[in-house]
């Protein structure tokens, strides 16, 4: 077993994970379903069916729109009865009929062909970010990296769905660690994993014994939240610190979930679109807890109903776990490719948090908080709304893991306190970004049309002359290579900006998948444009200036 | 906060034994002007009343102020000490959390400052049920009362003994009544029973007392080393006086302490210096109060300085490597 080396603070909240311990099932085919079209992080997809259609399970229905969003299919297979900006509804026809793409040899694929296929498949993180995976994947176009982690802690209480992924498909999701290190050009791969869950590490030790393609270190950790969070775990397990501006592949390393693994595998090699997904039902208001398969879209109303729900018990739904989740304010929602838990929770479990009190400085957050910050700072000066000294005491290396909250004397609700305060930045921000961007395109026009302008004049002169000249001689055709050559010049240019352009977006959204990037995506979308109107005038040179070459 | 009043049960218990009911009704006195002046504040500042009542930091104010205070203390000396911590040093500057001052301190300072001979009436070890009860009641010390009570804590004693007189000709003449030593060396470790059950409960960190004691150990050590005459030893420093009792309640506060490890380490540390200084070449016999007080002036600068690295930070992390 590998060394494991400490990250600071973290916490032993009750783990309660116990209930979800059973045998995994197969939730009943939902009647309905309802497909979020901004079910994964950036850009909502585009709706490409229309009410009255039919589909299959796996059809596509929406179309990433923007490089940082990701396909949707159609989970049941029936027809189209609802569609607007937020969503598209489907009722079933209970008979389940597939849409399957062709499988692939991932071993001997090129890693476009997979890329495409990661792309089409719809397939995001499901841990709970819900981070396009082929973006990802292309990481290592632009950074070297030498170790894919395969994040297997699950720390927060109650959530059972990476246990029961690794107990069941551990071959599967090795599989998918295997597709996924190679793609990204990682020659080592790293399992981490709490040492609360012996039976799925039982499940990887015998996957292990099969022969791999890359090494691969089992690393079993000491139990402790946060340890999932992708800088704790890649601490403890390379003793490598994240940068705080940066990303993982700053320092050569790649996190994966392995229920997305197993996704990853499952759209490559059986051609599955990821339609459903391993979610954790718990919380006492439910009288049969556990893992379940679940079609995306599935209402969670119907679901809970199907795990014995008490309406008179429920206190609190959470999406995802009691640390970091969401609480939900009704049963309407439906399971998106993020929700890997629904806890179900009565008063008693989950009470509510008595009121606020003043804090004390008493310092326990800060002896908890894994990025090492000092909370309490922090509070106080978000609540003033201190600007320099949050930037200062670095508000945005907080990764809301809710450690400091869960110690606090007092019940400061902090972690929102940040949340507020990092959304009210990020809009300042933005506001400055979006004035200057608006400057620029401004200035940019005016140098175009300017420079339009004077094309324009240069060849109405031209053609004067030409017109002149053709009536002495044949003059040789000089204009048009010097033309061509600038025109390939701008392609090349463009080209560039569009890689800029995605490189840019691809760090934005991965340091902050649950933010809107629209300003970086126009960017992008506007460099492609450039790029293609770029590509057409080269074409249309080359067409008009060849005759004249081969003659 | 609940835990730190039950903390103190020890400490005040010994006392009881060895200076009587007066440690008793001092504490309840106090606590009882803490909750009154709370009251008449948060009702001036039209705050609610019952979550800053019911959080028990005036009450444990008053804990700590009555067992500074001399037992049996007159109620107008008490009343006047509240006052300064509570209203001043307190809800003034906001209300709990706010404070930069530790309000106990204050009010003990101020009254150290303003009524000096009330302050040092120490009396010799009484019986449980003393005669000077009756004049916390009255708020009058009549003269020969004085002259009956005024026993000199040791470290008040040892200061003024002059410097004709060698230590060991100091504690030759016994100048103490019979018991007094024993008395607060009881006390001392009362009190640190107190502290060791604060930071079993993980309501203290040992960051504080610890940088504090040992401040003060290796400097008092160094001095009586350099000259056993003049100096007192260690033990009579660390024993004697307030130094337990302030390393474990008074510097621990979490409000007016430093907040970062390492900050709340240079924090106790400089206490320990202030204590040492004040008591040694100062003009008074202890020096907690003081000495807690100059350092939470710093807190704002130490806390400045000790930020520590975030996880990632990378200036630091390469010095770190090199």
């Amino acid at each position: 077993m590998a060394r494991t080396f400490e990250f600071h603070g973290g916490v032993l909240p009750p783990e309660r994970k116990q209930r979800s311990l059973v045998p995994l099932r197969y939730a009943e085919l939902p009647k309905r379903v309802v497909l979020r079209l901004d079910q994964h992080a950036g850009r909502p997809a585009t709706a490409t069916v229309a009410v009255g259609d039919t589909v299959k399970v796996g059809t596509p229905v929406a179309q990433r729109d923007g490089m940082i969003s990701a396909n949707i299919h159609a989970s049941i297979s029936g027809q189209v009865t609802h569609v607007d900006t937020h969503a598209i509804t489907i009722d079933g026809d209970k008979t389940d009929t597939w849409q399957r793409l062709a499988p692939i040899d991932w071993r001997n694929a090129l890693p476009d062909q997979l890329i495409t296929r990661l792309e089409q498949s719809g397939v995001v993180g499901l841990g709970g970010a819900g981070f396009p995976t082929h973006i990802k994947a292309r990481v290592s176009e632009r950074q070297r990296i030498d170790t894919l982690v395969v994040n297997a802690a699950e720390c927060e209480p109650y959530i059972t769905a990476d246990d029961l992924t690794l107990q069941h498909y551990a071959a599967d999701v090795l599989e998918g660690a295997q597709l996924l290190a190679s793609l990204c050009g990682a020659h080592h791969i790293m399992v981490g994993i709490e040492d609360n869950k012996p039976d799925a590490i039982l499940a990887l030790r015998q996957a292990m014994a099969d022969s791999q393609l890359l090494t691969v270190t089992l690393s079993v950790i000491a139990t402790r939240y946060p340890s999932g969070g992708e800088r704790q775990l890649i601490k403890t397990l390379l003793n490598r610190d994240v940068p705080n501006q940066g990303l993982p592949a700053d320092v050569g390393v790649l996190c994966h979930n392995p229920g997305t693994l197993l996704a990853a595998l499952r759209s490559v090699r059986d051609g599955e679109p990821l339609v459903e997904r391993l979610v954790t039902l718990t919380g006492d208001a439910i009288t049969d807890p556990g893992n379940r398969w679940v079609r995306i879209g599935t209402p969670m109303a119907a679901l809970l109903n199907e795990a014995g729900l008490n309406r008179a018990a429920l206190h609190q739904l959470i999406q995802g776990g009691p640390m970091m989740g969401t609480p939900l304010p009704n049963l309407d929602g439906s399971v998106t490719k993020a929700t890997n838990c629904l806890i179900a929770a009565t008063i008693d479990e989950l009470p509510p948090t008595p009121p606020e009190s003043p804090c004390i400085r008493c310092g326990a957050c800060e002896d908890v908080c894994p990025a090492n910050l000092l909370p309490q700072q922090l509070h106080w000066y978000a609540r003033a709304s201190d600007d320099e000294k949050l930037a200062s005491h670095r508000l945005f290396d907080c990764i809301e893991c809710n450690a400091c909250g869960y110690v606090c004397p007092s019940h400061i609700p902090l972690v929102d306190d940040y949340r507020s305060a990092k959304s009210r930045l990020r809009h300042q921000q933005l506001e400055t970004a979006k004035a200057e961007h608006a400057k620029h395109r401004f200035e940019w026009r005016q140098a175009r049309l300017a420079r339009e302008q004077a094309q324009k004049q240069a060849r109405r002169q031209a053609r004067l002359s030409k017109q002149r000249s053709s009536q002495d001689a044949d003059s040789p055709a000089a204009s048009p290579q010097a033309d061509l050559r600038s025109l390939r010049i701008a392609q090349t240019a463009a080209k560039a900006a569009v890689r800029k352009a995605e490189k840019n977006l691809a760090r934005a959204a991965q340091q902050d998948p649950q933010q809107a990037h629209d300003d970086l995506e126009t960017q992008l979308a506007t460099a492609q444009e450039n790029l293609q109107a770029a590509e057409a005038r080269l074409a249309e040179a080359r067409e008009t200036s060849e005759p004249k070459e081969t003659l | 906060m609940r835990w730190v009043i039950i903390a103190t049960l020890p400490g005040l218990a010994t006392m009881t034994f060895f200076f009587g009911l007066g440690v008793i009704s001092n504490v309840l006195l106090a606590a009882a002007f803490g909750l009154g002046f709370e009251a008449l504040i948060l009702r001036l500042r039209q705050r609610p009343l019952h979550p800053a009542l019911n959080d028990a930091s005036a009450v444990l104010t008053g804990v700590l102020l009555g067992a500074s205070l001399p037992p049996a203390s007159p109620w107008w000396l008490i009343g006047v000490g509240m006052l300064a911590a509570i209203v001043v040093a307190k809800q003034l500057y906001g209300g709990l959390g706010h404070n930069p001052f530790n309000p106990a301190m204050v009010g003990y300072a101020l009254l150290l400052v303003s009524f000096p001979t009330y302050m040092t009436l120490w009396s010799s070890p009484q019986p449980l049920w003393p005669d000077a009860l009756w004049s916390q009641i009255t708020g009058s010390v009549s003269l020969e009362q004085i002259d009956s009570l005024s026993g000199a804590t040791p470290l008040d004693a040892f200061k003024h003994k002059g410097d004709g007189l060698s230590a060991s000709q100091f504690w030759a003449s016994q100048p103490l009544p019979s018991g007094t030593l024993n008395a607060w060396q009881w006390i001392a470790i009362a009190w640190l029973a107190g502290g060791s059950l604060l930071l079993a409960k993980r309501i203290i960190s040992w960051h504080i007392p610890a940088s504090m004691l040992s401040s003060m150990l290796v400097i008092a050590t160094l001095l009586y080393l350099f000259d056993p005459s003049h100096f007192a030893s260690p033990l009579l420093h660390l024993l004697t006086g307030a130094a337990i009792f302030g390393a474990f309640f008074i510097a621990t506060d979490p409000v007016s302490a430093a907040t970062s490890q390492r900050g709340k380490l240079i924090y106790g540390a400089g206490i320990g210096v202030l204590v040492m200084l004040i008591r040694t070449w100062g003009g008074y016999p202890d020096a907690v109060a003081f000495a807690v007080l100059l350092m939470n002036l710093c807190v704002p600068l130490l806390d400045l300085y000790t930020i520590p690295r975030p996880a990632g930070a990378q200036p630091a992390a390469d010095k770190e490597r090199s």
